[in-house]
Order: C-alpha cells, then sequence, then structure tokens
C-alpha cells in the first residue's frame, strides 16, 4: 500500500518531473522567442521612426490634408502611428511563435483559430477604432453645434451622439468576429437611426447657413422676396 | 463696276454732271485763299492770275469745286471779311478782268467756284455804312442797327470774347451805338430794311452772272436781331434765306447756297428748311468729335454726334471738314470736352484761340502720317461733301506765333526754292512768312518734292479723292453704324441702292483685332476699294479683321 | 484648376473687345437682381464724373444668378447721366458680364478679376459690392484716386460706423493684424476696395491663391497678402454702408469661420513676415469725415451673455484641447460673474485669441471646430465690451480700443512662444 503510493508518487513526480524536463526548454524557448521579439520589434521600431522621419513622412501627409485629420482625432504623427502600428504587428507575431513552440496541444489549436481569425480580428479593430475617431468627431460637432445654436443641454446631445455612433462600430467589429450574431442585427437597426440622427442634429444645426444657402440657390428664382433673419447681434464686420 | 470704269464715267461726267443740279452732294471742295496760293507779280501777295497758273495743280488733285475766301476789297482787318465794297476785285489780288480768265480756266477744268457771301456785316470802311454814319437823318441810316443806348439786346453773347467786350460800339460822329457781333469795325447790316435785301440780292446777281456757281454764306444765324432773344436762328432770319434761295432757284437754278452756321446739329437743321432755304451746312461738331475720337481711340465721339444728326431733306448736303481757315472750333462741344482737347492738342496755351486751336492738321496730328490718312479717310467717307483746306494735301504746318488765325494761312509751299515757290519777291514782302522750321518748313513740306514720290501725302491724297469720287455711294449712301464690341474701330456700312460699302477705320494706336456682325451681307465678298483685292466671303460666323495701327478699310461689297 | 483656363473664351472675346484699359471695376453678382441696378449706375455714374478719361470697364462676374442678376447689371449700364448733373462720358463704358464656375464663394470672382486686369493692363482695379444701398459715385472716386493720383497699390475702406458695430473687427481682426503686419488699418475685411493692377497681378501668381479662401475670407487674404508683400497702403473715407441682402444676416459662425479662420491660416502663410517683424506703420486715410453720431447698433447683451455661458460651461472638454489651463480657469471664473458685473479684460481675452491662433497652426482639433469653440467666447467679450462702454462717448471707445491694441502689441511674444511650442 505504501509501496503503491511511493511508486504512484514516484511515477507522478517523475512524470511531472519528466514534464517539467520537457516542457521547461520550451517555456524557456518561448519566453525567449517572446523577448527577443519585444526587443526586435523595438529595433525596427525605432529604425523605422527615424527613417520615416529622415524620409519627412509626415510632409507628405500634411499635403495630402491627412496629418489634420489625424491630430483633429488626438493621434500622433502619421510616422509615429505606422512606427507603432509596425511594433505591435511584430510583438503580437513573436508570442503567437513563442506559444507555439510551447507545444502545448490545446493552445496550438486555440493559436492556430486565433491566427485564423487574425486578420478578421484585425479588421474589427480596426472598424471599432475608426468608429471611435467618427464617433469623438460627430458629437463634437454636435455638442458645438448644439452649444452656438443655444439649444438645450448640447452635453447630452453630443453624448448621445457619440454613443449611437460607437453603438454601431461596436456591433459591426463584432460582427466581423462572428461574435454575439444576434445582437448585432437589432444594434444595427437601432445605430443606424442614431447615426442619421446624429448627422440630422449636425448638419440641422451646425450647417443651417449652408442649408439655407443651397434652399435659397434652388428657390431663389421663384420667390421674389427674401426675407432675411437677423439676429439682434448687429454686424460684426 | 470696277474703279476704272468708274474713274472713265467721271472723267467723262463733268459736263453731264454740270447739268445735275444736285452736283454739289458729291462735290469734293477744295478751300483756298488768293492772297496765300500763288502770286505771279512778284508783290509778296497771292493774286488771281497766280491762283490761275496753279488750276492744273488743284484739277490733278481731283477735287470738284473751290471755295475762295472773300477777295474783296477791304481794310484787311479780319482776313477779308470786313468787305467795303461787294461788287469788285481787291486791287492786290488783281482786276476784274483777271478773275473771270481765272473762272473761265476753271470751268474749262470742270472746277466750280463758290465765293463768299459775307452779308451778317461789311467793314466799317464800306460806303454805306459812311454814309449812315454821317448823320442820323442820311438816307442809309436804317441799313444799319443803330441805338442811343447799348443796353438794347442784353444778354447776347459776344463770340470774341478775347478782345470784344461788348456787342454795341459808340460811333463819335452820329453819337450813337451800333450792333456788331463780330469785330467792332464790322457794323451789322439791319436786315428789317427790305433795302439791304435787294441790295444783296444784287450783289447775288452780279457774281452769278459772272459764272459764280454757289455761295458759302457768312454768320448766318446773326443776320436779324429781336429784343429779349439770343439774337441768332430767329424766324426772320429764316425768312431772309428762303427769299434769297426763292429768287436765286428761279434765275439761277445751277447755283447753290452753303450755310456757316456754327451751331448744334440741331439748331443747323432748319436752316435746310424743307429744302428751301440752304443746299449745304456746314456740320461743325462733327470736326472736333473726330480729333477727339482719335485721341480717345473711342469711337463713340463721332457716333454720338451723327446719332444726334437729324436727318436733312434729299436734297441737302452736310459739308464736313478736318481743318479750315478758322480755328479749330470747339464752341459745340461741353465743357469737359474742351478741357480734354486743350489738354491733348493744345498744351502750348499759345495754340488757343477764342474757343478753340488754331492749329493745322499736320501738327494736330504730331505729323504721323497714318493719323493723316485715317482722318482724311474718315473725311472722305463720312456723309456729306468733304472739304479741304489748302496745304492739308501735302502736310503743310502753321506758325502760332502769328496771331489771331494768320497762323493757318501762311503761303502754300510749292517747293524748296526761294519763298517756298510761293513768290519772287524779296522775303520781307511777303503777306505772311513762309513756314521755314525743319518739319514743316517748305524745305520738308513742298508740292514739288511730293509730286516725285509716289508714296508722299500729296500722291496718297490723289488716290484716296480718285477712290471717294468712284463711287457716289459715299455721297449720296445712307449711313449705317455696326456696333463691335471693341470700342476702338469705327465700322459702318454707306448704302445706296445696290451698292455698299463697308468702311473699317482703327482709332487706335495699336494693332486691333474686330469681329464684325456682317450677316445681313452674307454671301457677299467684300472687295479692298484701293487694292482692288477680295477678301474672304462673307458668313454667318463673325467677320473677323486685323487692324494696324491706325489703319482703315474701304471694302466694296459685291454679290458675286 | 489650371492657369490657362482661368478666363473661358467667350470671356476672353469680351475683354479683347475692351482691351488695354485704366480701370476695372469688379462687381460679383449672385442673385442681386433686386440691388445691382442702383449700384451699376453708382459706378457707371462715378467714371463718368471723376475719371472721364480714363478707360474703363465694369466687369461682372456672376456665380450663376436665377434671379437674372447679368441682365439688370447689362440693362442698367446705359444710366441717364444728365440726370445726376453729369456730363455724358467722354468714351465707351464697357459692362461685361460673365459666369464664374464656382458656387462657393467670391474667390473665383476674385480670381477671374485679377486675371482680366493683368490681361487688360489697368492700372487700378476697385471692388464694389451688389447689394450695396448706400453706394454712390464718389466711392469710386475714393477709392480710385489714390491709386491712379498718389501711387497707392491697397485702397482700404473706411466706413461711417454705428457704434458696437463691427466688433470682430475692432476686438480682433484689426487688432491683431496691426499687431502681427504692422499697419493700421481700420477695416481688414473692407468689402469695398481698390488695388492697383501691380497688386492684382501679384495677387493673381500668388500661391496662396489657390488655397479658395471661403467668402469673406479672400477679403482678409488680400490685404494681409498686400501687407505682407510690403506694397503700398492707405484707406479712404466711404460714409456708411447700408446693404439690402443675406451677407449682413451671415450668422456669427460662418462669419468667425471666413474670417478669423482664414487670418489665423494667412498667419501661417505669413508666418516668416510677422514673427521678425516690429513696430506699426501709419496707414494715410484720404476722404473727409463727417462728425456724426449714429445710433448705437442694436444688441440682446444678455442674449449674447447667456450663450456665453451655457458655451464656457458645456464647452470645457474641446476647450481644455485649445487654451492652456489657467486661461480656462479664467474664463471659467469669469463666466460666473453676475451679467451686471460681467467683464472680459483685454489681457485675458488677447490670451485667448493668441492661443486659439496658435491651437489652430498646431491644428490640435479639427480647425472647423476650433473656430466653433471660438464663438461662444467672442460673445462672452461682445457682451463686456458693451457693458464698459455703454455710456462712453465715441472719444472714450477709441481709448479702449487703443489700449486693447496694446494689450495685443504687449503679448505677441507670447504668441510667437505658443506659436513655435511643438504639439
Amino acid at each position: 500500500m505504501r509501496e503503491l503510493v511511493i511508486t504512484s508518487l514516484r511515477g507522478a513526480l517523475t512524470s511531472v518531473s519528466d514534464l517539467l524536463a520537457r516542457a521547461l526548454p520550451r517555456l524557456l524557448a518561448g519566453a525567449i522567442i517572446v523577448l527577443a521579439g519585444w526587443v526586435i520589434a523595438r529595433i525596427v521600431e525605432a529604425i523605422l521612426r527615424r527613417l520615416l522621419v529622415l524620409a519627412r513622412f509626415n510632409r507628405l501627409f500634411e499635403r495630402k490634408g491627412l496629418s489634420r485629420a489625424l491630430s483633429s482625432a488626438a493621434l500622433p504623427s502619421a510616422a509615429e502611428m505606422i512606427a507603432r502600428i509596425i511594433f505591435w504587428l511584430l510583438w503580437v507575431s513573436f508570442i503567437l511563435v513563442g506559444v507555439n513552440a510551447l507545444g502545448i496541444v490545446a493552445l496550438q489549436q486555440e493559436v492556430s483559430d486565433f491566427v485564423s481569425l487574425l486578420p478578421q480580428f484585425i479588421v474589427a479593430l480596426l472598424i471599432i477604432f475608426f468608429g471611435f475617431l467618427i464617433a469623438n468627431f460627430l458629437s463634437r460637432a454636435a455638442l458645438l453645434a448644439a452649444v452656438n445654436a443655444n439649444s438645450p443641454s448640447p452635453r447630452l446631445v453630443g453624448s448621445f451622439v457619440r454613443f449611437m455612433v460607437l453603438l454601431l462600430f461596436v456591433s459591426m467589429g463584432l460582427e466581423r468576429i462572428r461574435l454575439g450574431r444576434g445582437v448585432v442585427l437589432v444594434a444595427f437597426a437601432v445605430s443606424f437611426g442614431a447615426i442619421m440622427l446624429g448627422l440630422a442634429i449636425a448638419f440641422g444645426l451646425g450647417g443651417r447657413h449652408v442649408a439655407r444657402r443651397i434652399l435659397e440657390r434652388r428657390f431663389a428664382a421663384d420667390n421674389g422676396e427674401r426675407r432675411e433673419e437677423k439676429d439682434d447681434e448687429g454686424s460684426h464686420l | 463696276m470696277s474703279v476704272i470704269g468708274a474713274l472713265a464715267n467721271h472723267a467723262a461726267g463733268p459736263s453731264d454732271s454740270s447739268a445735275d443740279p444736285l452736283w454739289y452732294k458729291d462735290a469734293i471742295i477744295y478751300e483756298t485763299h488768293v492772297r496765300a496760293f500763288h502770286d505771279s507779280n512778284g508783290d509778296g501777295i497771292g493774286d488771281f492770275r497766280g491762283l490761275l497758273q496753279k488750276l492744273d495743280y488743284v484739277q490733278d488733285l481731283g477735287v470738284t469745286a473751290i471755295w475762295l475766301l472773300p477777295f474783296y476789297p477791304s481794310p484787311l482787318k479780319d482776313d477779308g471779311y470786313d468787305i467795303s465794297d461787294y461788287t469788285a476785285i481787291n486791287p492786290a489780288y488783281g482786276t476784274l478782268e483777271d478773275f473771270k480768265e481765272f473762272l473761265a480756266e476753271a470751268h474749262r477744268r470742270n472746277l466750280r467756284l463758290i465765293t463768299e457771301l459775307v452779308i451778317n456785316h461789311t467793314s466799317d470802311q464800306h460806303p454805306w455804312f459812311q454814309e449812315a454814319r454821317s448823320s442820323r437823318d442820311s438816307p442809309r441810316r436804317d441799313w444799319y442797327v443803330w441805338s442811343d443806348t447799348d443796353r438794347r439786346y442784353r444778354g447776347v453773347g459776344i463770340i470774341f470774347k478775347d478782345s470784344e467786350l461788348s456787342n454795341w460800339a459808340w460811333d463819335p460822329i452820329s453819337k450813337s451805338y451800333y450792333w456788331h457781333r463780330f469785330f467792332s469795325h464790322q457794323p451789322d447790316l439791319n436786315y428789317d430794311n427790305p433795302a439791304v435785301l435787294e441790295e444783296v440780292w444784287k450783289v447775288m446777281q452780279f457774281w452769278s452772272d459772272l459764272g459764280v456757281d454757289g455761295f458759302r454764306v457768312d454768320a448766318v444765324p446773326y443776320l436779324v436781331e429781336r429784343e429779349g432773344t439770343s439774337c441768332e436762328n430767329l424766324a426772320e432770319t429764316h425768312e431772309v434765306v428762303k427769299s434769297l434761295r426763292r429768287r436765286l432757284n428761279e434765275k439761277y437754278p445751277q447755283s447753290f447756297l452753303l450755310a456757316e452756321a456754327n451751331q448744334s446739329p440741331a439748331d443747323v437743321r432748319p436752316y435746310f428748311g424743307s429744302g428751301d432755304e440752304f443746299h449745304m451746312a456746314f456740320h461743325f461738331p462733327l470736326m472736333p468729335r473726330m480729333f477727339m475720337a482719335v485721341k480717345l481711340e473711342d469711337r463713340k465721339p463721332i457716333v454720338d454726334i451723327l446719332q444726334q444728326t437729324p436727318d436733312i431733306p434729299e436734297s441737302c448736303q452736310w459739308g464736313i471738314f478736318l481743318r479750315n481757315h478758322d480755328e479749330l472750333t470747339l464752341s459745340m462741344v461741353s465743357d469737359e470736352e474742351r478741357d480734354y482737347m486743350y489738354d491733348v492738342y493744345a498744351l502750348d496755351a499759345g495754340a488757343r484761340l477764342y474757343l478753340g486751336i488754331r492749329r493745322r492738321l499736320a501738327p494736330l496730328m504730331e505729323n504721323d502720317r497714318r493719323r493723316l490718312e485715317l482722318m482724311n479717310g474718315m473725311l472722305m467717307s463720312l456723309p456729306g461733301s468733304p472739304i479741304v483746306y489748302y496745304g492739308d494735301e501735302i502736310g503743310m504746318g502753321d506758325n502760332i506765333y502769328l496771331g489771331d488765325r494768320n497762323g493757318v494761312r501762311t503761303p502754300m509751299q510749292w517747293s524748296g526754292g526761294r519763298n517756298a515757290g510761293f513768290s519772287t519777291v524779296d522775303p520781307e514782302r511777303l503777306f505772311l512768312p513762309v513756314l521755314s522750321n525743319a518739319v514743316y518748313g517748305y524745305q520738308a513740306v513742298n508740292v514739288d518734292a511730293q509730286r516725285r514720290s509716289e508714296n508722299s501725302l500729296l500722291a496718297w491724297m490723289k488716290r484716296l479723292i480718285r477712290v471717294r469720287r468712284s463711287s457716289r455711294v459715299f455721297s449720296r449712301g445712307r449711313l449705317f453704324f455696326l456696333q463691335p464690341r471693341n470700342h476702338r474701330v469705327f465700322a459702318y456700312i454707306r448704302e445706296l441702292e445696290k451698292e455698299r460699302v463697308l468702311v473699317v477705320n482703327n482709332l487706335s494706336r495699336s494693332a486691333q483685332v474686330v469681329e464684325l456682325d456682317l450677316r445681313p451681307f452674307e454671301g457677299n465678298i467684300p472687295i479692298e476699294m484701293f487694292g482692288e483685292n477680295p477678301f474672304p466671303r462673307i458668313g454667318q460666323l463673325p467677320y473677323l479683321l486685323t487692324l494696324a495701327p491706325y489703319s482703315f478699310y474701304w471694302f466694296r461689297l459685291r454679290r458675286l | 484648376m489650371t492657369e490657362d483656363s482661368l478666363l473661358s473664351d467667350e470671356f476672353i472675346r469680351q475683354l479683347t473687345a475692351v482691351s488695354e484699359v485704366d480701370i476695372v471695376v469688379g462687381l460679383p453678382t449672385l442673385n442681386d437682381s433686386d440691388t445691382v441696378q442702383r449700384v451699376v449706375t453708382a459706378i457707371l455714374v462715378g467714371l463718368a464724373k471723376y475719371c472721364p478719361r480714363e478707360r474703363s470697364v465694369l466687369i461682372n462676374p456672376d456665380g450663376g444668378s436665377k434671379d437674372g442678376s447679368a441682365e439688370a447689371v447689362q440693362a442698367a449700364s446705359m444710366p441717364d447721366f444728365r440726370a445726376v448733373l453729369v456730363p455724358n462720358p467722354l468714351r465707351t463704358m464697357h459692362v461685361v458680364s460673365t459666369r464664374y464656375p464656382g458656387v462657393q464663394g467670391e474667390s473665383e470672382a476674385l480670381t477671374m478679376l485679377f486675371a482680366a486686369a493683368d490681361l487688360l493692363g489697368a492700372k487700378a482695379c476697385v471692388l464694389i459690392s451688389p447689394d450695396l444701398e448706400s453706394v454712390t459715385p464718389e466711392w469710386i472716386d475714393a477709392l480710385v484716386r489714390p491709386v491712379l493720383k498718389n501711387g497707392f497699390d491697397f485702397v482700404a475702406p473706411v466706413y461711417q460706423r454705428r457704434r458696437f458695430d463691427g466688433m470682430l473687427v475692432k476686438n480682433l481682426l484689426h487688432p491683431l493684424i496691426q499687431t502681427l503686419y504692422g499697419h493700421q488699418v481700420e477695416e481688414p475685411v473692407g468689402r469695398e476696395m481698390a488695388f492697383s493692377g501691380k497688386l492684382a497681378a501679384y495677387f493673381l501668381g500668388d500661391e496662396s491663391r489657390r488655397e479658395n479662401f471661403p467668402g469673406l475670407g479672400a477679403h482678409v487674404w488680400m490685404t494681409t497678402a498686400a501687407m505682407a508683400a510690403g506694397y503700398r497702403l492707405c484707406q479712404s473715407f466711404l460714409g456708411p454702408r447700408v446693404t439690402a441682402s443675406r451677407r449682413s444676416g451671415l450668422d456669427l459662425n460662418t462669419t468667425i469661420q471666413e474670417v478669423a479662420g482664414t487670418l489665423f491660416r494667412c498667419m501661417e502663410i505669413h508666418q516668416s513676415y510677422w514673427i521678425s517683424r516690429d513696430g506699426c506703420e501709419e496707414v494715410p486715410t484720404f476722404g473727409f469725415q463727417p462728425v456724426l453720431d449714429l445710433d448705437a447698433a442694436r444688441i440682446d447683451r444678455k442674449r449674447m451673455f447667456q450663450m456665453f455661458g451655457r458655451g464656457v460651461n458645456e464647452l470645457g472638454s474641446v476647450l481644455e484641447k485649445i487654451v492652456s489651463p489657467e486661461t480656462l480657469r479664467a474664463i471659467t471664473e469669469i463666466s460666473k460673474q453676475e451679467e451686471k458685473h460681467f467683464l472680459f479684460p483685454d489681457d485675458l481675452w488677447v490670451k485667448t485669441v493668441f492661443e486659439f491662433a496658435a491651437s489652430y497652426h498646431h491644428s490640435v482639433i479639427n480647425r472647423d471646430h476650433l473656430l466653433q469653440a471660438l464663438t461662444p467666447l467672442y460673445r462672452g467679450r461682445v457682451c463686456s465690451f458693451i457693458l464698459e462702454n455703454a455710456r462712453a462717448g465715441n472719444e472714450d471707445v477709441d481709448r479702449k480700443l487703443e489700449s486693447l491694441r496694446q494689450q495685443y502689441q504687449q503679448q505677441k511674444p507670447y504668441l510667437i512662444e505658443r506659436w513655435n511650442r511643438q504639439a
């Protein structure tokens, strides 16, 4: 009995130590890969950043008007963005290689699943990322428009627009990676309405002079008298 | 009809055109002064014999009539417009016999003669005035306009503001005032007295019987005076004219009357009556506007004035001119226009006289041949009978330092020889000195030199006159303005029956392009009249022409 | 748009007919048929009366009016000169109408004018608004003469103002331009102005013209570009400016977008000029200005104050990106004051403007949003200005404005520091 226990204990110990003996190098290798990956990714990032700066990459973007869009969305410069994206891509792929090196079958399955899902995942992330940008932009536009139109609770309008736009994009992102399919349809219907509302508010308030100009041009011909509402602000010019 | 054909017709024409009572409508008139043209007897003053010797030159120029400034006995205080005997020749210019001979020779060359009829006033040396002033009871007393006070006809304008203070002058002999619209030595005749009119008619008969073909009547608007009026253009004045015209028509149907009335076209129009007053009247306001247009590089002044010009009876004609023996008058333009003219044409105050500019054509055009040609081209193609002032056909200059208007009345420059070939006398004895400066002096500008060159202004003028005479469309045709968008281009159509001529003038000192709307003449071929060469056929599209600086085209439009 | 297609073939044909001129008068129209005839008459009478000897052309770029503005311009081109005691003009007066392709703003119309002036060799160009009710022939003289007779290149207008009119000009544009560009031009957004042919050619060739500044922005650009390029400036008194059109009813937001936005953009374009520049030049002023106290403009102060308060309260998250924390704190503080004792002090206002300009330069947020965030603050400033000057005479107001200008001048180093600071 005692022996049996000892034997089995020993056996277990041996198998654990065996396991350890077998797994440890892999674990080590995995860790080394991940660590080395981090270092390599950092180096590549730094070199890339330097190169892009030297190549005046930002200037190129400035001319296309993109850097203004980036900064207005509170994002770093184009060179910085690219450098960071490359870093993360590199490092994530090193992590995956490292996990694979562990040689755990279940994990390997998960990793291969993950790798097959990876493109979708990245796309989903991008969608959500742009959703954030757009939501930020539109909510700020709505907020400013509401303030300048002297309408009540502008912040509420802004938050509402942000929420609705985010909802749409998040659900679109989730749809990408086949999560919560049921929710998506409903969420889409809701968010579509929200976007329309947001746009209507943004355009209706912020762009009312544009709208008026368009209407005016449209109807000027048949509308002889053109009454102008003058706000009681005098002439500023 | 080709130009050659037309010329042949005209060469044969004068005898038949002499039968045409409307001959003055086709006339090209050469204005000159006996005194200044040629001196045959070496006394320093031109005379009829001298004029006779130069008739070939006048004929060769191509003009059809001569208009002589006053050649009557006169104290010459106003260049002969102060006449002291209406029916004689100033002895300095020759005798009546000389005159008759000259006239016969002129007629033989198919040149008509127009003389001056200065009937608004006489010289104060005239026997009529001497008799009238001798006593208040003189039988000729009321041949003139007398008054005990200088307050009658107040508010009437003074013409020679530079030299006269009032229209009344004091006569110390009869101790009263006499009326004079011009100089005080030119008392006005009194047309309220029928005897005066009779006497004038006698004078007209005298010259008409000698063969004179027409009269230029001086200072027409001022004949009759009435209290409370401007004493100009009165109905009574028109009656005087009508009566003279009626008598002239009855006795001398070929003769004609030319009015000097320096008025706006609308005010001159009544002098044509319904074809029963003057045959012709000068178009005074057109002339300054032609000068203005060339300087402004804008056709507007000419178009404006011609559009303001009323239609005249079929038998009547305008007399048009660039320059004459008087100053370039600016009395018929607005103050702004006058200031502009002074600034661009008479910066030198010495060139200004009365309300005008005392200069000849060539100096006004800065001796620019192209501008001289353009101005003459317009003169010969606008409606009216053109009048060429002697010397302008060779580009003579002037001498503004000679006082009054004598600067434009200097001797004709015939050659580069002694006294410009005008006279053999010592230069000091000439009635006026000949021009001798480097640009316009007789060494540089004279008939002899220009005769030798095909390219001279004189040769060019002869060609111009010949082309003008090739068609009656210029003298009798109707006028239509084309209104191209380029205002520097002055374009018009002259049209007589089926004949049409397109005239395009570039008023600018730079090359111009113009698009003419010639659709009414679609299908016609424009034929340039000086070279007889065809241009592209007129189509639906705007007709595009490019014009060199100050150049002009005359196109006969032909359907072929 | 390429350089050679600036002018349409038909427009070129019309210009060839006009050919060399001395004066080009530009009259851009867009649905102005009810007022434009009077304006055309005033221009033509002015030209006939004051420039009888100059060759002139009136060019009317029309932005595609549906109410027949261009036809109205053509119809008005033969005024009865005698009726206004002016002799008939010596010269042909050309009135050329043409369509400009753009729909937004006057930039294209101005470009056409520059090109036409260049092509025709004009000595002077005049710009007149088609919706004016107070224009007189004298305006032409006042604008053209300094260019033709005195050799100036740019003539800015001086209008007779009601008190509290033109607050944006007085509180922002005028002092800011004076501080940066060193020229004391009272109306940097003058809608009537004149410039020399030389300057028109410069505008035409200037790279920054292609940015197509919106609406009145183009006028700010012209004024500042002329200053930055060292052209000779002057101003000419015109009298009161009364218009009949929607322009004056243009809402404040758009005005700030067009005018302040363009000025901030011009600061970027001309930064090499103003950063190193110091001092201020007097700009000669022509014309007789009558002493006349017009009624003060009617402004709803309460509403402006309320909108200021709410704006500051609601826009904290936006403003903190634009202005410095101290400024934001100070603004928040004054927004809590009672309306009666409200004061938006000069130094704070100037600091705010400078921080906005710098933030615009660095594009900290979308530039349109940035300018929209300026609107409530400007409202507060106007409200404070009116409160401060409610009982002040004209001279007192002038003194106040002078001290505001000095404030701008004093803080210029701060602007340069913020401007040059890396984002």
